[in-house]
Parts: structure tokens; C-alpha cells; sequence
């Protein structure tokens, strides 16, 4: 999959799990506060990039992730590291 | 299915829980640390009260043993979840302080708090995924009020009711509820070294509690009925301490 390709699977399953409109996901946007979470809802963050993306993710990834850009490069990279 | 996690439950409290859930159609994991032919008792009088079950033998203070035995039941049992935990499994060791030594505290705060620890991480997240679950802690009263003899004991029990309160708040807009059970003096292998006759002169219902009576207790918390009780310590104690 390309970057864009992977971006775009991001924002599908973030706006149908979280019933946004994907147009709000954009890259400079807050994540958490566009998707409306709390530090707890992050679990479901987590099972989301198990389910879709097939890694584990911690807490720790999470750190200094603020925008969708963040957290796209933070998938795109572990993707890359599992290879 | 509904599964039932229940840690110590070869004996004691722990058995009549497990036994009492079964009888509200739970399937329990019974985890024990080393008796086995009073845990298989257990998995029988939990097949007897009309439910089924299985063995998890694990010392609850090694938190990567137990965290394994609990991912391979997850794994062997895709799309179900443990949707009750009771963490119950303790160890006492009576001294006072002045005598007690490093093994007799530190063993004891390792079974109690560690234990609730290891085993409450290793469930939450599908409890949260799934927005649904109950924890019960079974603490004592000594982690109320504070025992002489029993420092360590108290400290641990004592730190798992502050925790009962922080992780209630934490998880609670999860639908997760998180409770403890105070019991006073039961009538379990625990309290057998007790003068009873003595003890019971000071409980104004005048006897020892029962385990079944600390199990009724803990299956109401885990009924949907308890749904809005949560970060609470209830005791049950005959009236001992309020």
C-alpha cells in the first residue's frame, strides 16, 4: 500500500468508529479533540489499529501525537517496521 | 457464554464466589496457586451449582505467569471476554512490626496488591472495549480500620480500596464498575487459627460470617442490578466495625 493509500484507510475506519464526517479529518487537525476523546477512549484507538492494521500499540506510541498527521506517520512507521 | 475470572478461588471466599456465580450462569475460571486437588473440588462444586469452568493454575504475584495464562485463554476463546473479575486471592502473615521481617512483608503485599495489579490489567482493555465489566476486590477490614499484628496485611488491603476508588473514576464512563467487599471474621481456613469462641463475644451478631454470605454479596455486584454502584467498599462483618 502507498502512504496516501494508507492514510485514506485511517480515515475510514476513524470517521465510521467514531461517527465524524471524514472531511473534519484532515491532517492539522487536533485528533482527539475532532474525534471528541478522552485519554480512556484511546483504548479503542488501540483495538482499531490491532484490528485494521495487525500491531500492537501502547501508550507510550501516543506520546506527542497531537494531529492526524502525528498519528498517520505513527501508524505508517510502525507498518514499515513490522516489515 | 458470560465468563467469571475468579483469583484464590480453591478455597475459602474465593471457592464460595466461584460457586455462587456458577449459579448465576457464569462459566469461572478458577485460579489457584499450588492446591490442586482443592481446586479440582472447586471446578466439581462449580459444575454441581449447574455451570462449567476451568483451571488457571498461577501464583497472581507473578504478573508475567498470569498475564500469559490469561492472553492464552483470550486467544483460545476469540470474541468472548472475561466480563467479571474478582480479585480475591491473599495471603496472610501475622507479626507485629517491630519483628516482622522483609519476607513477611514483602510476600504479603505481592500477593494482595500485586496480585489485584496483574490481574485487573490483564482483563480491563476488552472490559472497556467491550463497555462492559465488574470488578470486585475482596479486601477486609483490616484495610479499614487497621489490625495490630497485621501491617502488612492492612497496608495492602488498605492500598487496594484506595485503588478501587481511583480505577472506579477511570473506567466508569466505560460502563466498567470497580467495588470492594470488607469482610470481617468468616468462617474460612484464613481465620481458622483464630480463638473463635473469644472473637465472637466482641461481633454484635454474635458469630463468624460465612462465605456464602460474602459470595451473595459479590454476585449482587456483579448483577446488572449494580450497575450504578461503583468505587464503594461494603462490609460485611456482623456489625464489628462501621
Amino acid at each position: 500500500m502507498t502512504r496516501e493509500e494508507i492514510i485514506e484507510q485511517i480515515r475510514a475506519v476513524l470517521a465510521e468508529e467514531f461517527e465524524v464526517d471524514i472531511e473534519t479529518i484532515q491532517p492539522d487537525a487536533p485528533l482527539m479533540q475532532t474525534l471528541d476523546l478522552d485519554s480512556l477512549d484511546m483504548v479503542d484507538i488501540v483495538v482499531l489499529i490491532e484490528r485494521n492494521f495487525g500491531f500492537v500499540v501502547t501508550g507510550q506510541d501516543f506520546v506527542g501525537i497531537k494531529t492526524f498527521e502525528d498519528f498517520y506517520n505513527m501508524i505508517i512507521d510502525r507498518k514499515m517496521a513490522e516489515k | 457464554m458470560k465468563y467469571a475470572l475468579v483469583t484464590g478461588a480453591s478455597r475459602g471466599i474465593g471457592r464460595a464466589i466461584a460457586v455462587r456465580l456458577a449459579r448465576e450462569g457464569y462459566n469461572i475460571i478458577i485460579n489457584y496457586r499450588s492446591n490442586d486437588s482443592e481446586a479440582e473440588a472447586a471446578l466439581e462444586e462449580v459444575r454441581q451449582a449447574g455451570s462449567d469452568g476451568c483451571l488457571m493454575r498461577c501464583d497472581v504475584s507473578d504478573r508475567e505467569a498470569l498475564t500469559q495464562h490469561i492472553e492464552e485463554w483470550q486467544a483460545s476463546h476469540p470474541g468472548e471476554y472475561i466480563e467479571v473479575l474478582v480479585n480475591n486471592a491473599g495471603i496472610r502473615k501475622d507479626n507485629l512490626l517491630m519483628w516482622m521481617s522483609h519476607e513477611e512483608w514483602r510476600s504479603v503485599l505481592d500477593i494482595n496488591l500485586e496480585g489485584f495489579f496483574a490481574a485487573t490489567q490483564a482483563v480491563l482493555k476488552d472490559m472497556l472495549v467491550k463497555k462492559n465489566g465488574r470488578i470486585i476486590n475482596i479486601v477486609s477490614l483490616s484495610g479499614l480500620k487497621g489490625m495490630p499484628g497485621q501491617t502488612n496485611y492492612s497496608a495492602a488491603k488498605g492500598a487496594i480500596i484506595a485503588a478501587t476508588k481511583a480505577l472506579a473514576q477511570e473506567v466508569a464512563k466505560k460502563r466498567v464498575t470497580v467495588n470492594a467487599i470488607a469482610p470481617g471474621f468468616i468462617a474460612t481456613d484464613l481465620t481458622g487459627d483464630l480463638d473463635e469462641g473469644e472473637l465472637k463475644k466482641l461481633i454484635p451478631t454474635g458469630r463468624f460470617g460465612k462465605p456464602e454470605e460474602v459470595a451473595a454479596l459479590a454476585a449482587f455486584l456483579a448483577s446488572p442490578d449494580a450497575a450504578y454502584i461503583t468505587g464503594e467498599v461494603i462490609s460485611i462483618n456482623g456489625g464489628l466495625y462501621t
